[in-house]
């Protein structure tokens, strides 16, 4: 029993999920749900879909190259069973993901670092330039900060009240 | 060439047939049509493609031909000999040799003719020359007819030949003509050969097959040889020459001691030491046979000399071999085919003699001395005739005899044992573990888990796997210690008046866009309404006040603005009556509208003062309703039901319009299933 990466998109495929095809020239393609398969039905590129991660790999979204995925290789030789070496495996299986995962997360703060200067940048520039939609020119010069305006009172209210 | 099957050869056509199959062929495969309008390169290469389409064929026939004749030198000396017995070895290769040239000269012919082809002008021309190449062709065939006729001849007696493998063991049988060699053959195989009274019963070779210690034997009976001077044997005798000459074989003579064939026991004599050189390192054993008519004891004296003779020089091959001197049973033999005794013995002495020899041959031959060479296994010689057996002491013979019932007692436990005693097939399932061969016995009914957290683990096993993740370990440790330099610095970030005006901002953004969405897609389906039937109140002063005022401004100014300029309907007629002559200083449309408005309104009024017009609310006596009240009501309903609509600009009732009252398509026509009386 073997978990499978489907072809498509690159997830887990389960045993007794999706669909195996096998090519004239005996290349083996796994899918792990219908959507996968009609897509490659449809001949798309995975590498152009925007939710798989062979996209994600080729655009740099996620990381290619790290040394925790070399710990993941199919090995065709068959091991001799030892119980130590199983152990430490299955302990150090549980090790190797963490550290996967932290390493994941390093890249994508590196890659989202510059953003929030950007996105507060651009939300100045268009309260800036966009606020005579919400304050008339003539209250804004009266009041040039760049906040909502004070809603008009009827003068009529005020000297009645006075 | 084959060994010894001449059976395959095609057949050879007689002149004419060729030509004709050629000729035929050549008006089959090519194209047959051409006409005098086409190009003359075109009709050219018509010609040029028949006369070597031609010339092709009769190269490829006249070539398998040549080749599949066997050539006399390339096979065994045996069959050389035997085809130049039969056909003469001259005639043969002549016959050949014509073929050979005849299939030149056609290539000539072919050749010359293409060759002025290309320069032919008219059709005509290039016709005439066709019809001369293929003309020539078939007169070099025609001439070379009877050598073609000879080698059918010659093939279809070469297929007929007895199939001798030169090289395996044979037993050959010669002698004079009626001795009984064909009569041997049939009771020792099961070839059925001709047993006739006259001499010369057997023309040709025949060959049949024995068994003997597992072997196969060919058995090959000749025609009966007489003795005469060499050059002057026939055909049929020189068969016999040959195969005696030329196959490794065991011979056996026959010799008819009751002289019932027609010759005596001298003439056979005679013929035996004649050719006796044939005999040369072949196992000889004189048989003689016809023993039910004449035992050999009973010839006379002059005879049993003659036959000691034959013996003595059979003896001496014997010798010549290398066999044992002291055996001399195996050469004179006695038998009768009619009374069948001594038929058996003589074929096992046949058949001894030749396997002795041929092992001694196979002996002497090289390849046997390497394997010979290697090993060498010491018999020691007995000097006495004492038994002398091994000696085994008691107590290991007792020893043995123990162990040999603890054996058969405590058979090995099988696995089907072991299931049948937990339960059966059904129940007990073999354990396989029990056979793994692991460095520790108790991890033998280990399970390991094949997928951990969404991982295969037997991706992971590796030797050095603790030595790679230590790595791993510090380099994440080195890793995280840089992370903790450095860290984001915060821009300047919006005050939260701010952030609430940029919401503000964006939603009216988006309400805009959302609008505009909606209006392009109804666009395409229903009117655009101009504004001022604005049915759904959008567009009053009080909203645009409110809007006005939400952006900071003072709205008054701009709603009387608006309201003064706007158009109300009672407003407008009171313009009218009142402002006749010039405009009002809120007048913004301009004067032309309201002038036509007043001037209709007066001519209206002026014209059709009261003669026509009636107060609108007034009840009509055939109308049907109560009062004026009641009329008022029902016209405004009226109104209030059609005022909507028709400021929505849709469809009304008086905007049915009914493009076609009768279309063919629903009053017309005939309906594949079913009746017309539904329209």
């Amino acid at each position: 029993m073997r978990l499978e990466k489907c072809w498509f998109c690159s997830s887990t495929v389960y045993p007794g999920h999706g669909i195996q095809f096998v090519r004239n020239d005996a290349k083996i393609f796994r899918f792990c749900r219908s959507k996968c398969h009609k897509n490659f039905k449809m001949k798309r590129n995975p590498r152009k879909v925007k939710w798989t991660k062979a996209y994600r790999r080729v655009h740099g979204k996620d990381m290619t190259q790290d040394a925790t995925f070399e710990f993941e290789r199919k090995r065709n030789r068959p091991e001799r069973y030892d119980r130590h070496v199983a152990e430490e495996t299955l302990k150090a299986i549980k090790k190797i993901d963490k550290v996967r995962v932290d390493r994941e997360a390093r890249h994508y703060a590196k890659r989202m670092k510059g953003k929030k200067a950007q996105v507060q940048k651009e939300a100045a520039n268009e309260l800036e330039q966009s606020i005579h939609m919400v304050k008339a020119p003539a209250a804004l010069q009266k009041e040039p900060s760049l906040t909502l305006p004070k809603v008009y009172q009827k003068q009529t209210e005020d000297r009645m009240v006075e | 060439m084959v060994q010894y099957n001449f059976k395959k050869i095609t057949v050879v056509p007689t002149g004419k047939d060729f030509i004709d199959i050629i000729l035929s062929r050549t008006q089959r495969q090519t194209p047959t049509v051409v006409h005098k309008g086409y190009a003359i390169s075109r009709i050219r290469q018509f010609y040029m493609r028949k006369v070597k389409y031609t010339q092709q064929n009769f190269h490829d026939k006249l070539s398998t031909i040549i080749e599949e004749f066997p050539r006399l030198d390339d096979i065994h000396p045996f069959y050389g000999d035997l085809l130049h017995v039969l056909y003469n070895k001259d005639h043969y290769k002549l016959a050949l040799g014509q073929i050979n040239t005849a299939r030149n000269l056609i290539g000539k012919i072919a050749k010359d003719y293409v060759k002025l082809l290309k320069y032919g002008d008219s059709l005509y021309r290039c016709k005439s020359l066709k019809v001369a190449a293929l003309g020539r062709m078939c007169t070099v065939i025609k001439r070379v007819g009877p050598s073609l006729a000879y080698l059918e001849q010659i093939r279809q007696h070469m297929a007929r030949l007895p199939s001798i493998d030169p090289n395996t063991r044979t037993i050959l049988i010669c002698g004079y003509p009626n001795v009984g060699k064909s009569s041997f053959i049939n009771k020792i195989t099961r070839a059925d050969v001709d047993v006739q009274p006259y001499a010369f019963t057997t023309k040709s070779l025949f060959v049949g097959h024995t068994d003997y210690k597992y072997l196969r034997y060919q058995v090959i009976d000749t025609p009966g040889i007489l003795d005469r001077p060499f050059e002057d044997r026939n055909i049929i005798e020189m068969c016999s020459i040959t195969a005696l000459a030329h196959l490794r074989a065991s011979v056996l003579f026959f010799l008819d001691i009751s002289g019932s064939c027609g010759y005596s026991v001298a003439q056979q004599a005679a013929l035996f030491h004649s050719i006796k050189s044939l005999f040369m390192n072949k196992p000889l054993i004189i048989v003689c046979n016809k023993t039910d008519l004449q035992a050999l004891e009973g010839i006379s004296e002059d005879d049993m000399k003659l036959v000691m003779e034959m013996k003595a020089e059979a003896m001496k091959t014997l010798i010549g071999q290398g066999g044992e001197p002291t055996n001399d049973e195996g050469v004179l033999l006695t038998m009768s085919t009619l009374t069948e005794e001594g038929v058996i013995a003589v074929k096992n002495a046949a058949c001894e003699r030749l396997l002795d020899q041929r092992v001694e041959l196979k002996m002497k031959s090289k390849k046997l001395n390497d394997c010979l060479n290697r090993f060498h296994v010491a018999m020691p010689k007995p000097r006495d005739q004492k038994e002398r057996p091994p000696c085994i002491p008691e107590a290991v013979l007792e020893a043995k005899a123990k162990k040999a019932e603890q054996a058969a007692e405590k058979q090995k436990k099988l696995e089907r044992d072991l299931e049948n005693e937990n339960g059966g097939a059904g129940v007990y399932s073999a354990s396989l573990r029990k056979h793994y061969i692991l460095a520790n016995d108790e991890w033998k009914e280990d399970i390991m888990p094949e997928i951990l957290d969404g991982h295969n683990v037997y991706d992971f096993v590796d030797p050095d796997i603790l030595q790679r993740l230590e790595e791993l370990e510090r380099e994440e440790g080195m890793h995280q210690e840089h992370e903790a330099d450095d860290f984001e610095m915060d821009g300047a970030e919006l005050t939260p008046e701010e952030q609430e005006a940029l919401a503000e901002i964006r939603k009216k953004k988006r309400l805009i866009v959302q609008q505009h969405r909606i209006k392009k897609s109804t666009a395409e389906s229903r009117p655009t309404v101009p504004r001022k039937f604005d049915k759904d109140k959008q567009f009053t002063s009080e909203r645009m006040g409110r809007q006005l005022s939400t952006l900071g401004l003072d709205p008054t100014l701009a709603i009387n603005r608006a309201r003064s300029k706007s158009r109300g309907r009672k407003r407008e007629r009171s313009i009218d009556k009142g402002n006749q002559n010039g405009t009002d200083d809120m007048d913004v449309d301009g004067d032309q509208p309201n002038k036509k408005l007043r001037l209709r309104s007066r001519s209206l009024s002026r014209s059709r003062s009261r003669s026509k017009s009636r107060p609108p609310y007034e009840v009509l006596p055939g109308e049907g309703l109560k009062d004026s009240a009641q009329k008022k009501k029902a016209i405004k309903l009226a109104e209030k039901s059609h005022n909507k609509r028709n400021k929505d600009a849709r469809k009304g009732e008086a905007d049915r319009v009914i493009p076609t009252l009768r279309p063919k398509h629903l009053f017309s026509g005939k309906r594949s299933t079913g009746k017309t009386d539904r329209r």
